[in-house]
Formats: structure tokens, sequence, C-alpha cells
């Protein structure tokens, strides 16, 4: 081979052999030919290794190059200088222990600098996970690489040098590399991460390419040499200092502690303790210093508690928060609360870093905290076993004086629980030392078969309050030694040990083992009944009938079954299926002209569809079916009215005789059904599908004009099918609001009592809109912080917050009374009703809401964006029923002189009430039940004759 | 430049259809280049394309027709069907000659021979001859998001993941695959037939759309964004050239939005440079794409156009604001916005124009050519 494309530097550890197999095979495996392998091998090396390498010499003599470092062999930097000096091809690129190239890699990097004419081209590459074989890239690296690109200088790819990105997975040009004379730093451990950032320093161009270049990189380990990574990552911060990127420098050191101390910080349970002592010492000696303070305050509360207590060299503090971390929402440290009202993570003294107020544990008792009982001891004493531990409990709340525990036995994935008093409580400032010596062999009996593996919890009681607590084991407190007899009910065949392990949650289990003849025996003869070949048959063979059961239950199977068979049977006279929000509650228009059915007693037998958990559904006089049962299938395939407020399932055709009432869910400031761009890019028989659904509706309410422009126009609607009487569920607020002006506000509706809410402070209710799209959400965020609006208004307000119907909001933990979550309650109506202020976006609730002529606010922070992206029937800012607002300081702001700011809007506000909702006169659902259900409306009430029959 | 074997592997030899069309125009340019150029079809097709001249390189079909699919037995029923099977052990003895015809194709060739397979479906029958001393090139000619949606999918991934590279038609495109775990992926874009003498004299007041109407190309939106411009713009007309299933559909919506005075129907035609010199303005309102050669066209003759981004490879092909604007797909009253635009100001139109058409020609038949030859020397390193 004259002048390879490629030379790869491969370093090798005593011990490595697979490792550089692997690592030399994927370099000989490429599929560009002209690429070598330079193989350096440590003084030290072994014969092992000398002879796997001279083995993988001998294969391709050509193409692997075996290196001498000579004396100056003492590190790896030193070897991987010496393949450097070796090297011949166009490109170098290094690979690190174990590290594999994958098999286009070379090709993919020479094509990018070919193009691109780069001196440096880097790609992704991932690294194993701490367990397992899985791989995974670091989470940063997918913004970096969303797009192949070439950059000029590295400071227009900042992730390039802010993370670790170029520790491997890159190539860099031969003479690029010669002319600014780059070596790894033979004095650093960690060479490789300042290698990477003075290589892209030093070059030019640089090429990015969206491909996986290495893979099996292992999996991270700051433990080994925290003092090396430090002193790496300050070198690092020199060198951009240095090259006049002081910004760059700053994200970096902003990037440091979340890309290696707090993954180091997760890992302690997993060390033994002397390993977590020696990290936490050298933490103390070299991280001083190198988190800056102003950084380390913008990171989460517990991840900066652990940062901080790794500085400080707290070993056992840090476990603590490697607990809290891999456990959100426990408590791991005794919290104190200062006289300013701040919450600190432990002990003395008002450390900002340790400040954890804002997540909230102030505001629970003891009982709904979840609280860390780090188990201390676990061993065979004297043919009994000793348990020793300790229950953290927070300065602001406890258990009342009178306390027991138990220690509770329960088997996994079952009920059966066997338990063991604490005898030995003794109760400080910062928790519950506890300890117990139990005949666990004696008191444990599990039946020996499918109940071999039990977690162990500790239950705290004072009388009033039951507190549940697993039990916290760093890895290393149980091993084999500390296992001790059981006495399974089956007898000594089924299991005669029990043996203590910590699990991947990091809580104590114990496992029934086999470890003497009888046992073991036993557990042989069952394998092997269980395992050979005719039981293997069986078992395919029964996971083949599962699975052909299960197509019983599916959909497919279901509409296809209600078309061909179920459409066939007669319509039942006088039968109505209900359906809210696809069966998620029990509310909205529906609720509202079925209540009015209900009170006018006629002859109608009604059917309630629920999704999920039939609770809030009324239970009397009216059959609930779930969602997609079949039961449901019937009783619509029966029905002769269909009540719906957003749709019945799209694959289910009507029955030719039934009347299909849509009530719709609202007005419509957003573009909807064929007016949507998503629908509008649909394919011809997905929008075919929808014209069908659609087609279904016989009867469809209006509340305005606006409705007849927007709604029945964009989902094609025949003028017979509009109903112009308003919505059913706006009477409740036409008469509340009728109520207000004759009697005055209070006293309040009964569910205000119901929800807490006191009367000298005003409601403000927040339902935004659903911004996903179609398929499972996600929990996420909302856009207004309930937390600030607690502490700024807690006193004045109380807030009510309403998620969309399909989308779950995940909210912050608040002072008592303050925020409440209503998502889960069934009628919207009734909140409006309760509320004072509303606060929305863009959703449809403004609309009813301005019925009741109150205050109104919009919060739209991305206003611009969502009717540019949803597409939008009016400007929001021109007919606002209330101030538009853009920030939440500008809503707070609007919030506290409400009263001025409300008087400019009053007029508006009753101009978009009567813009958007002329038909709603009060009166909706009589009109509606009026014309709907007319031929059993008052005929049916005189006959008196209950159900109509067929 | 040294002359090579390249084998270009299709569905069909003769099937009227653009990936066809575009092997037998790739043979001629490779043949013209020098290089020794083999067209395989898997099957010869009953609708036969029209070939202008006798082809002066040979050409294969492995069936004679269309063969028959796969047949496994499910359920106990089928395993007692004797003819299902005997079809079935025929179809799989049959596959095996023609996998063997094959390689006797690919024996032919001297070192740094190439295969080209065009089609996924093809590649069956590649993966399973022998292909020593070959590089094979697996090509896509759609879009990621449009193999996504659809069953090549799964193909892509099976069949194509052992390639020396696959093809795809931007670098966008290739990223995306990129991320999906291909790594053997690289882009080339299609090639521009031809560019016209004389560029529009963009002096007509009209807008054209040539495509076949069918949904795929949006004209149903096209009209409701015509219906937006029309009344702004009552001297331009609209001129719909292409025919399809749903024409009928579609002069009835235009009668129905009152457009009948200013849309034209031209029908399908044969002469699009003409159909172009006759407009000043083209708009796509495509709801996908894979690299649109009505676009490159349009830009070759030198009228700017108004587009739904609805692909990478129109964002490709179009630098938005430069040479052609682009609304976001589906967005109706974006479009009209564009048409607006350019319909307003004949300036823009000749500025936009101009540089579309000296843009467009990145894409030229001999540039692109010449990036197949640097991807085979690249390939053989």
């Amino acid at each position: 081979m004259s002048t390879p494309d490629f030379s790869c530097v491969v370093t090798a550890a005593p011990g490595g052999e697979a490792a550089l197999r692997a690592s030399v095979e994927s370099v000989l495996d490429q599929t560009l030919r002209a690429v070598e392998a330079l193989v350096v091998l440590p003084a030290d090396g072994g014969a092992a290794l000398r002879a796997a390498a001279a083995s993988l010499a001998g294969r391709s003599p050509d193409r692997v190059r075996l290196l001498d470092a000579g004396a100056r062999a003492d590190c790896v930097a030193a070897l991987r200088n010496t393949g450097l000096d070796a090297a011949r091809g166009t490109y170098v690129l290094v690979l690190d222990d174990g590290e594999r190239l994958q098999q286009h890699a070379c090709r993919n990097l020479w094509e990018a600098g070919a193009r691109t004419g780069a001196d440096l081209v880097a790609g992704r590459w991932s690294r194993l996970t701490g367990d397992g074989e899985k791989e995974q890239e670091p989470p940063w690296q997918q913004p970096l690489f969303a797009r192949s690109r070439c950059v000029e200088r590295f400071a227009d790819a900042p992730g390039l040098v802010v993370h670790d990105a170029l520790v491997t997975g890159f190539c860099l040009r031969r003479e690029a590399r010669e002319r600014h004379a780059l070596r790894y730093g033979e004095d650093l451990t960690r060479s490789e991460i300042l290698f990477g950032i003075e290589a892209a320093a030093a070059v030019g161009r640089i090429a990015l390419v969206r491909r996986r270049i290495v893979s099996g990189r292992a999996a991270p380990d700051d433990g080994r040499d925290v003092a090396g990574l430090v002193e790496a990552h300050r070198r690092a911060g020199h060198l951009l200092e240095a090259c006049g990127q002081a910004g760059l420098r700053e994200e970096r050191d902003g990037a440091f502690p979340l890309d290696h101390l707090v993954p180091l910080v997760r890992t302690f349970p997993l060390l033994p303790a002397a390993e977590r002592d020696r990290i936490a010492a050298t933490a103390a000696r070299v991280l001083p210093d190198s988190v800056p303070e102003p950084v380390l305050l913008t990171l989460p509360p517990v991840e900066r508690a652990g940062v901080r207590l790794l500085e400080r060299g707290d070993a056992d503090g840090v476990l603590a928060v490697a607990y809290a971390l891999r456990r959100r929402g426990a408590v791991a440290a005794p919290l104190t609360v200062a006289d300013d009202g701040r919450v600190y993570w432990q002990g003395e003294g008002a450390d900002p870093a340790l400040d954890v107020t804002e997540l909230g544990h102030q505001h629970r008792t003891f009982g709904e905290l979840r609280l860390m009982n780090r188990l201390t001891r676990c061993e065979p004493d004297g043919g009994r076993v000793l348990l020793e531990g300790r229950l953290v409990l927070p300065s602001h709340t406890g258990p009342g004086p009178s306390v027991a525990a138990h220690l509770e036995f329960r088997v996994r994935d079952g009920a059966r629980t066997f338990r063991v008093p604490v005898d030995d409580l003794r109760r400080d400032a910062t928790g519950i030392g506890w300890r117990t010596r139990a005949d666990l062999t004696r008191v444990l009996r599990p039946l020996g078969v499918r109940d071999t593996v039990w977690d162990v919890r500790m239950v705290v009681d004072d009388g009033r309050i039951r507190a549940v607590s697993d039990l916290f084991a760093a890895r290393d407190l149980v091993g084999p030694a500390d296992r001790f007899p059981a006495l399974p009910r089956l007898g000594p065949a089924a299991g005669d040990t029990w043996q203590p392990y910590v699990t991947l949650k990091d809580h104590l289990a114990l496992r029934l083992e086999a470890h003497r003849r009888p046992a073991r025996s036993a557990g042989r003869l069952v394998h092997y009944a269980t395992h050979f070949r005719p039981a293997r048959r069986a078992r395919v063979l029964l996971r083949s009938l599962r699975t052909r059961r299960d197509r019983l239950h599916a959909r497919g199977f279901k509409v296809s079954v209600y078309h061909s068979w179920l459409l066939r049977l007669p319509v039942r006279r006088g039968s109505v299926v209900f359906e809210s929000h696809m069966g998620t509650c029990y509310g909205d228009s529906p609720r509202a002209i079925h209540e009015e059915v209900r009170g006018r007693g006629l002859p109608l037998r009604c059917v309630w569809s629920y999704d999920g958990s039939p609770e809030g559904f009324p239970a009397d006089g009216s059959r609930l079916v779930r969602r997609w049962s079949w039961r449901y299938l019937w009783a619509l395939a029966r029905a002769e009215f269909w009540v719906d407020n957003q749709g019945f399932p799209q694959q289910l055709a009507k029955p030719s005789g039934t009347t299909y009432l849509q009530t719709w869910h609202g007005s419509a400031y957003k573009r909807m059904g064929f007016d949507e761009t998503r629908v509008r890019l649909q394919n011809a028989p997905q929008r075919e599908r929808l014209q069908q659904a659609v087609d279904r509706f016989d009867h469809f309410l209006v509340r305005s004009e606006h409705d007849v422009r927007t709604l029945a126009r964009a989902y094609r609607l025949p003028e017979r099918a509009l109903l112009r009487t308003g919505y059913p569920r706006n009477d409740a607020l036409l008469a509340a609001r009728v109520r207000d002006e004759t009697e005055g506000r209070l006293p309040r509706p009964a569910l205000a009592a119901e929800l807490g809410l006191p009367d000298h402070r005003k409601t403000v209710l927040y339902a935004p809109t659903f911004r996903g799209g179609p398929g499972r959400q996600r929990r996420r965020r909302l856009l207004l912080d309930a937390a600030r609006f607690a502490e700024r208004f807690g006193d004045r307000y109380t807030l009510l917050i309403r998620a969309h119907y399909l989308e779950a909001a995940s909210l912050p933990v608040c002072p008592p009374g303050t925020v409440v979550d209503v998502s889960r309650h069934h009628d919207v109506s009734e909140l409006l009703a309760l509320s004072d202020v509303l606060v929305t976006d863009y959703s449809s609730i403004m609309f009813d809401f301005a019925l009741l002529d109150r205050p109104i606010v919009l919060f739209a922070p991305d206003l611009e964006e969502y009717a540019a992206d949803r597409g939008s029937y009016f400007d929001l800012r021109e007919k606002a029923p209330g101030p538009v607002v853009a920030t939440e300081d500008e809503l707070f702001a609007v919030l506290a002189r409400l009263k001025a700011v409300d008087c400019d809007f009053q007029e508006r506000r009753s101009r978009f009430a009567r813009e958007f909702g002329a038909y709603d006169r009060g009166d909706a659902a009589r009109a509606v039940v009026d014309t709907v259900f007319a031929r059993h409306a008052p005929a049916a009430r005189t006959t008196g004759g209950g159900e109509a029959g067929r | 430049m040294s002359s090579r074997d390249v084998f270009i592997v299709s569905n069909s030899t003769d099937e009227l259809g653009g990936v066809t069309g575009w092997m037998h125009r790739t043979a001629q340019l490779f043949q013209q280049r020098g290089h020794r150029v083999h067209t395989v079809g898997i099957h010869a097709a009953e609708l036969k394309m029209a070939l202008p001249d006798p082809p002066g390189y040979p050409v294969t079909a492995l069936y004679p027709a269309h063969p028959p699919t796969p047949w496994a037995p499910r359920g106990l029923r089928d395993r007692f069907r004797i003819t299902a099977r005997r079809n079935e052990a025929a179809r799989v003895a049959e596959k095996r000659r023609a996998v063997d015809r094959l390689s006797e194709v690919f024996r032919t060739a001297r070192p740094g021979g190439v295969v080209i397979v065009s089609q996924v479906w093809a590649m069956e029958w590649v993966s399973e001859a022998d292909t020593t001393g070959l590089r094979v090139i697996g090509m896509s000619h759609e879009s990621y998001a449009y193999s996504r949606a659809g069953h090549r999918y799964r193909w892509i991934k099976r069949h194509y993941t052992g390639l020396d590279r696959w093809l795809v038609l931007t670098e966008e495109d290739a990223d995306t695959w990129a991320g999906d775990g291909m790594n053997n992926v690289g882009f080339l874009p299609n090639a521009l037939a031809a560019l016209p003498d004389v560029p529009s004299p963009r002096c007509e007041k009209s807008v054209a759309s040539i495509g076949r109407l069918s949904d795929q190309k949006g004209i149903d939106m096209l009209l409701d964004a015509w219906a937006l411009v029309a009344p702004q713009r009552p001297d331009w007309h609209l001129d719909v050239y292409g025919a399809g299933e749903d024409e009928a559909d579609l002069r009835a919506r235009c009668t129905g939005l009152g457009l009948d005075g200013s849309v034209r129907w031209r029908g399908r035609t044969d002469d699009v440079p003409g159909a172009l010199a006759a407009s000043s303005v083209f708009v796509q309102s495509s709801r996908g794409e894979g690299f649109p050669l009505a676009l490159m066209e349009a830009m070759a003759s030198g009228v700017p156009c108004a587009a739904f981004d609805c692909a990478p490879g129109v964002r490709e092909i179009v630098r938005d604001g430069e040479d052609g604007l682009l609304a976001p797909a589906g967005d109706i009253g974006a479009l009209a916005d564009r048409l607006l635009r350019l319909t307003g100001s004949p300036r823009l139109r000749d500025a936009m124009g101009a540089r579309a058409r000296v843009n467009v020609q990145r894409f030229s038949e001999a540039e692109i050519m010449s990036r197949w030859e640097e991807l085979f020397a690249f390939l053989e390193r």
C-alpha cells in the first residue's frame, strides 16, 4: 500500500486483547480499502496482548503495523503520539480502548473531507451504557449533528468544544496535524479531552457529518480519575480563553457539571464504600473553584446539591443525593427551614447551592413525602438477621410522639405479605434510627414456587398517619456472605437459602435460592421439564393461541363485526348514546341535554360512554358502557340517537335509522377541519374518511353566524344540519349571570367548598389550549409558572388549572390552597361559573366565559407562531375580550390591577359575547330536546309508557 | 477517464414511468461518456414505453412478464393446497434461474464494474446474484417522509443496509436516513434534461401549473389559493396543464369557486418549454414530491416559481427568496401571498427568473454525470 487514506491509531491496555481485536478488525472491515491500523502496545503490556497483536498483524501484514513505543511508553498519550508520528495516511484517526469504527465510517469521513476540503471531519459516536450491552449517544450530540454541515471556525459549531464531542469519532488531516504540531499531552491522564479541542481550535475548516463513526466507546468512568478529568477541563478552559473565546469557556463551564459531575454522583450507589470515600476525597481536593458559583446556581436543585456535596467531599451526602436523583421527588436529607422560609437540603448555614425551596417539599407533610430510609446493616447474627437503618425526617414535619414501625415483606407482583416488628426506634432531630433482630427464617414462609422474590419496605405508623418507605441500600451492602436459611412450605426441595440483594432501583430484596442438594436437583428437574423440546413447543403453541385470542379484542375485528353483524340489528326506539370528549368526561353539552331529558322525565333510555374509569358518570338511571367495548358497539348499533360533542369513532358507520346530534365543543379561533393545514396535506383516502365521519352528523349546534362561517364551512356541513340554538352547556352560565345581577356572587356554589376555595380570595381559572397533534400525548410543562403565581398572588387569588382534556400537565408543588388542579373535573361549565377571572390563550373556553361578563386575560406568549402554524379565523388582538399579554410579567401586572384594566374592556367584552354567542339565550337544552327528540317529547310524556319497545 | 462496465437494474425494461425513462436516459449518457452500459429489467412490461430508437446497449429482461408474488401457507387449510405449493415451487425455481441469468450478465464485467439498482424491488434479485468484484449502488427516487409512510421503508432497511452506497435525492434526506441508522447513504440529485435556448419572455399575464391532475399534485389547494389571488389580479389567468383522474372534480370545484373566467384547463401537453414560454409565473402546489422535474424545467425556462415547501427536494431546487418563493406546505394563504408578490412585480419576476435559469444549471446533465463518475472512482478507493 503506497499512501493509505486513513491511518487508525489503536492503543491497548494490559488485559485488553478482546478490545484490541475488535478495534483492529473494525478497521480492516472498512469499505474504504486504503486504511491501515497502527497498533501501539505499552512496554508492560504482557505476553497475551503481544500475541494478540502479532496474530492480527500476521493476518494482514500490509494493513496492520505494530509499533513499539519504547521506553517512553508510560501513558496512553505517549502511545498515541507514537502512533501519530508513524502515521502515513492522508487522515489520522485515533481509537480508544474497545472502540469500533462503523463499516462505512472512513468512506463517510473521506467523502465529507474531499467535498469540503476540511482539515477535521467529525461525526457521531455512541458509548456503552452503565449496565448491559446497550449503546447510547450522548444527549447533546443530536442537536450538534442535526444536519451535515461545514464551518469555517470551530466557534461556529460551539457544541464541538462545549461538550466533549471530540474525544473520538473524528479524523484529522495528517498535514494539518503536523503543521500545527498537535500532540496528546503526556502529562495528562485524560489527554483526549484537550487534544480534540486543541485540534478544533488550530485547524480552519471543520466538517460535521451526521453519520455514526464510532461505537462501543466505554461507559464514562469519571470516578476513576477525577483529578485528571478536572485538570483536562481546566486546561481546556484556558485554551478557549487564549483563543479569545471566553463565551465558549463559560458555556463549557456550564456544561461540565451536567456532563460529568452529575453522572458521577448518580453512580455512587453502585460503588463500594471505599471507592466512594476515595472519589469524594479526591473531589474535595481538586473540585473547588473548577465549577464557578454562578454556574452552580443555574443547575436544578438536587443536581446542585450533589455537586456542592461532592466539592465538600461528603461521601454519604453524595450517596443520599444520588438516591434523590435516581428517584425523583424523594427526600434524601434532613431538610431544614431557615427563618426566611428558605429550605435547605441539609444542615447548618444558608448555602445557596443547597437551597431546594423550589422542590416544594415544605408544602408536603409526613405521609405525603417520599422519605429515604437508608439501610446501614443487613447481616445474619446468631440464627437471626440483624437489620439496621435510618429514616430521614425533614425538620418541618414528622410523625406524632407515639411511633411504631414494622418491616413488611411483600412478594414481587403479588399481595402476600409478612410482617416483622421493629423493636428499637430512636428518634432524634434529623431522623429515626431503627434496628431489629428478627428470625426471618421462621417468619418468612414462602410457598417456594412462583414466589421466590420478596421486596422489603418499612411502615411507620403514629396512630394517624402511615408512611411507607423502601429500604435503600448501596450495592455493596449485602453480598453472598449475608445469606441465611429459608424454610419454604413445599419443603427443602423448593429452596433452602435466602439471598439478600439490591435491586436495580437500589432497594433491598430477598431471593429464594437453591444451594443444597435436594433443592438443586429439584431445580434441575424442573428446568428440564419446562425446557425440553415438547415443553418449548407447547409454550410456542400457547403463545400463538394467546395472540389469536387477543385478536378477538382488537379494534379491527370489532369494527368488522360491527359492520357485518351489529348493524343488522333493529334500532331500539328511544335509546340514546351520549359521549363527551371521546368518553373522557361526563360534561359539556351532552350532559346538559341529558339532564334536561332526565329533568323532564322523557321516556328515553340513556347510555353513557366512558373511557378509562366510570367514576363521576351518572350511576342511576343510565347505563354505562366502556368506549370500544362490545357493549358500547352494541349500544351504538341499536341506538335511535347518538349525542356527542366531538365524534364517535370515525371507523363506525351510523346505522340507517339513527339520528346523530353533534353538539360540538366550542367556537373556533384556530382553523379546523378541512381548513386545517394538516388535514389539507393528508392524502385523498384520509380526507375521504374525515368527510365520511362528518357526513354522519344530522344536527350540528351553532352559537352564532361566526360558527356558520367557520365550523360549518370547514366541515362542509349542509345548511339543514345546523341548529341555531346555542350550546346547552352555556345555559348554566347565563343562569349564573342572571343570579349575579340579581343576588350577587355569594354564596358560592357548593363546588367551591368542595375544592377548598375560600370566599375572601378570588378564583383565577387558567385553561390553556391543546398544543399537540394526534396521537399519544406526553406530560408537558405549562407556559404559566404556577409556583411563581402562588408566590406572588397566593394571598389574593386561588389558581385553578385545567389542562386540555387530551393532555396532562405536570404541576410544581405549591403551598396548599393556592393552586388546584381541576383537569380531572368533569364539567367545565361548573368551573367557569365558579371563577372570577379567566386566563387562557386560544382556547374556545373564552367564547363561553364571555357570556358571564367577567374579566378575561389572554396570556399568549406564542401568539404569532401559533397563528402562523395553525392558522386562525380572526385577529385575536383586534377582537380580544380582554388584554392580550405576551409575558408572565405582563400577566402579573394585569392581574395586580385587574379592576382598573377591566374597566377598559367591558365594552369590548360584551361586543365579543354578542358576536360569538348570538344564539346563546339560556334555553338551548330545551330547544334542542324539543327539536331532536320531538317524537318522544310531549306526546311520550302524556302516555308515560316507559320504554317504547321496538 | 476510464471506461467502466455499468449495469443499471430497474423493475422493468420498458414500463411507462419515470424511473424506466430515467434508466434509459442515464444509460445513453453513460454510453456517450465511453462506458459500457447494460440495462436490466426484472420483467418486460405489457404497457410498453416507446423507446425513441433502438438503444445502442443491451437490454435484458429477466422475466417475459411480471413474476408471480411469493406465497406462504397460512393456517391448516393452506397446507393442503397442492396447486399453490406447486406454483410456489415453480416460482422459486424460476427465480433461481433468473438470478443465475443476472449473475451471468454481471460476470461479463471487467474489473471496476458498477451495478446501479434504481428501485428497491429489483434489489431482491440483485442481492441474491453474484456481484463479486462489482460495486453495488442502490437508489431511492423519493423523499424520506414518503418512504417512511409506505411499505418501501421496510424493504429499504432490509435490502439496502449492506450495499456499498445507496443514494437519495438530497443531502437533507441523506441526513435523515443516517439518523435512522443507514450509514451507507449518500445523495445525488436528478438531472435537468435540457436547457431551452431562449428563456420565457415573461410577458404573458399567465400563471402555469404543470402536472397530473391527481390528488398528490394538490390542484384543489391551488384552486383555493387562486380564489384569493384572482379578485386582486383580474387580468391574470391560471393555466392548468395536465390530465388525470381528478379532472372532473377539479373542474366542478373551479366552477363552484367562481373561477371559470380566470382558470384555463389546457389538458395534457408534450411541449413543456412551449407552455412555459407562454407564462410568466410557475406554481406548484403538491402534497408530496421527490425531486420535481417540472420545477427544474420552469426554472430552466427562466420562469420564477411559487411552490409549497413539501419535501427536501423542493428546498434543494428553489432557494427561497433568491430564485423562487416557497410557502409552508398546505398553507393556502401563504401560497396566494407568494403568487400576489410574483404577479404584482415584473421586476421581481425578471430578477428571480434570470437567477433561476442560472442556478438550476448546477443540476445539468454534464454536472450530474461527472458526479456519478466521481462516485465510481470514490467507491473504488
